[in-house]
């Protein structure tokens, strides 16, 4: 059996604060580590009461204690709840860090007599390099989570540019194509045009010069030569050469206009064509666009305009934009049967202007919804439509550094909206030469 | 071990309890003040996956878990309803509302006057020793396939219920195989 002396001094050893109480709470027990941590030595607190020299605890050591007592069953306190119990003071006076100790504490039935217990042990246990690590621990943990939740925004931020960048590189490549082809249609369909040109007028005289020998044999020859050439005119077909030949010219020249037509907005598209940067109200732009194609509106179309009042100078390329604009009512215009309302809504918007045209037409369906965007994508009948009016617009909105989105239900009707951002003199020339230097060909 | 303990020694096993679970009921009556009912102890000898089940209430329970050592090893579930916790920590002085860690110190300080009164008053009876360590909270993975070093563990089931508010728990001492054995030896002692 260890006596009382070396049991006195193995308490005093252990890395745990003990101190026991008595029915009444009173202390008669009060190991070193409580002595020296709290700065009171065990005969200054030995017989005093627990819950008058703690008095900031005493309603929570008094309900534990209680329950100990009335239960006969041991208590305990979680660092996690209450972290300080006792105020220590720090342990490490000379490299600071003063923290305070974090403590789990047990409080047990020591001895018990008839099953009523007679005292209690307050077992404290230091347990400051654990709450620190968990601490550290659950910080990390915190700091994850945000981090995690920042890069999944990243992610939907890139995928997001990933799917402008892809639409971006497309009209870049169809631009280049654009270009090259314009350039090479170009060239023959000048000379056609203006060969056609000279071949409508050669033929008018052609035409003249027949008429008029054709006289002059009916006057001054004799009737069997009429009949000769009554026979030759008649197999050579030459009434309905006649008639037909200008027609036939007149359909040449159209066709080379309408090739004409076609390569200049490949070479908008592709941006050769540079119109002038310059301040501009886009309102006016619309209003200009909206006399342009009010043939196409007048009979069936009522335009609702909601403009807002002062709308702020844009630096852009005003004509372009009225192309967009043009592009987007005429669509409006043919997707509305019979009659209908397209609503023109122009907008200030944080950093620039929101313009929004929402016709009452049939729609767009759902499946070509992504590609309306994309060059040479029309539903119109062969020969009334291009298909790049809109991936032209699409363009002109992003050289503008805007974006262009339409929602669209069937039978119902579709909305374009167009954002505009004001932009600088010296951000655009930025812009034009990241551009030169990107795709120099382009630029010839 | 389904049939190990025997209808006999079932009896006589719920017959402690209930008397152990009056003690326990009593006290904790005397503590807070307020009456408490307890239903009649179950005892059933459980598989890993009728275990398992218990937690599927999360939703509805708070769990915490103490094991105990001694002539008896195993360890005390307690199962404390979510609802009508504020009355409980009202009778218990612990202000309110309660935030989270208040919460979690209030449901381990239930549980553990709950558990402790339990195991303590089964171990009196049986002459048995079994010391309780202090609880923690015990959050169950949900989806995880649980694993289990045992095929079967003898459950004793107990539930009480506090009168005038919503609040009761569910008080499980598992009894690990062999700890089985001892009960039994025990037992038969105390019959003879």
């Amino acid at each position: 059996m260890v006596d009382s002396l070396v049991c006195n001094a193995l308490v005093d050893k252990l890395p745990l604060g003990i101190c026991v109480l008595d029915r009444d709470f009173n202390i008669s027990y009060w190991n070193s580590f409580f002595a020296d941590r709290m700065d009171m030595p065990s005969d200054v607190v030995l017989g005093r009461n627990i819950l008058e020299l703690f008095q900031d605890e005493a309603s929570f050591l008094k309900k534990k204690l209680k329950s100990v007592l009335v239960l006969n069953n041991p208590s305990f306190s979680y660092w996690e709840h209450r972290p300080h119990i006792f105020k220590f003071k720090s342990s490490r006076p000379i490299t600071g860090e003063e923290t305070l100790m974090y403590q789990n504490m047990e409080i047990v039935p020591l001895q018990i007599v008839d099953g009523e217990v007679q005292s209690i042990c307050l077992i404290l246990q230091d347990v400051t390099a654990l709450a620190g690590y968990f601490n550290a621990q659950k910080e990390l943990a915190l700091q994850l989570e945000a981090e995690h939740a920042e890069q999944r925004a990243l992610i939907n931020k890139l995928e997001m540019a990933q799917g402008q960048l892809l639409q971006a590189e497309k009209m870049a490549s169809i631009g280049q194509l654009a270009a090259g082809v314009a350039h090479e249609i170009n060239n023959p369909i000048g000379f056609i045009n203006s060969n056609l040109q000279s071949l409508k007028d050669y033929v008018a005289n052609l035409l003249k010069i027949v008429e008029f020998s054709e006289k002059v044999i009916d006057k001054a020859t004799p009737d069997a030569y009429h009949k000769l050439k009554a026979d030759f005119y008649e197999r050579q077909q030459y009434r309905f050469i006649r008639q037909d030949i200008t027609e036939l010219v007149s359909e040449c020249l159209e066709g080379t206009s309408r090739v004409a037509a076609i390569v200049k907005n490949l070479k908008s598209f592709s941006h050769v064509d540079n119109s002038e940067w310059q301040y501009a109200d886009v309102r006016d732009g619309m209003e200009n666009t909206l006399k342009i194609v009010n043939n196409q509106l007048k009979y069936k179309v009522t335009v609702h305009r909601d403009y807002d009042e002062p709308l702020p100078q844009l630096y852009c390329q005003p004509m372009q934009l009225n192309q967009v604009f043009m592009n987007l009512l005429v669509n409006a215009a043919q997707a509305i049967e019979h009659n209908g309302d397209i609503y023109i809504s122009m907008k200030c918007h944080e950093q620039g202007v929101r313009v929004a045209i929402r016709d009452t037409g049939s729609g767009i369906e759902p499946r070509h919804l992504d590609k309306i965007f994309d060059p040479f994508f029309t539903t119109k009948p062969v020969g009334s439509g291009t298909g790049l009016g809109l991936s032209l617009s699409y363009s002109i909105v992003q050289k503008h550094q805007g974006q262009i989105a339409v929602t669209s239900e069937r039978g119902k009707g579709t909305e374009f909206t167009i954002t505009l951002p004001m932009l600088t003199e010296q951000q655009v020339a930025e812009k034009e030469q990241q551009a030169r230097n990107a795709a120099p060909h382009l630029a010839e | 071990m389904r049939d190990k303990l025997g209808e006999e020694l079932r009896d006589v096993l719920q017959e402690l309890m209930n008397i152990s679970m009056g003690q326990a009921a009593n006290e904790l009556a005397k503590l807070i003040e307020t009456k408490i009912t307890l239903s009649i102890p179950h005892i059933v000898t459980i598989t890993p996956e009728e275990f398992a089940e218990i937690f599927d209430s999360a939703d509805r329970y708070w769990f915490s878990r103490q094991s105990f050592l001694g002539s008896l090893r195993g360890e005390v579930i307690a199962l404390l309803s979510k609802s009508g916790t504020d009355t409980m920590a009202s009778l218990m002085d612990y202000p309110l509302p309660l935030d989270d860690a208040t919460t979690e110190e209030l449901i381990l300080e239930l549980a553990n006057i709950l558990a402790g009164a339990c195991l303590k008053g089964f171990a009196e009876q049986l002459e048995l020793k079994a010391n309780l360590s202090m609880p923690t909270a015990y959050r169950p993975a949900q989806d995880k396939e649980r694993q289990f070093r045992w095929d079967s563990a003898l459950l004793m089931e107990v539930e009480f219920k506090v009168e005038q508010s919503m609040f009761g728990s569910k008080v499980l001492i598992c009894l690990e195989d062999q700890s089985v054995d001892s009960l039994i030896n025990r037992l038969n002692t105390l019959l003879e």
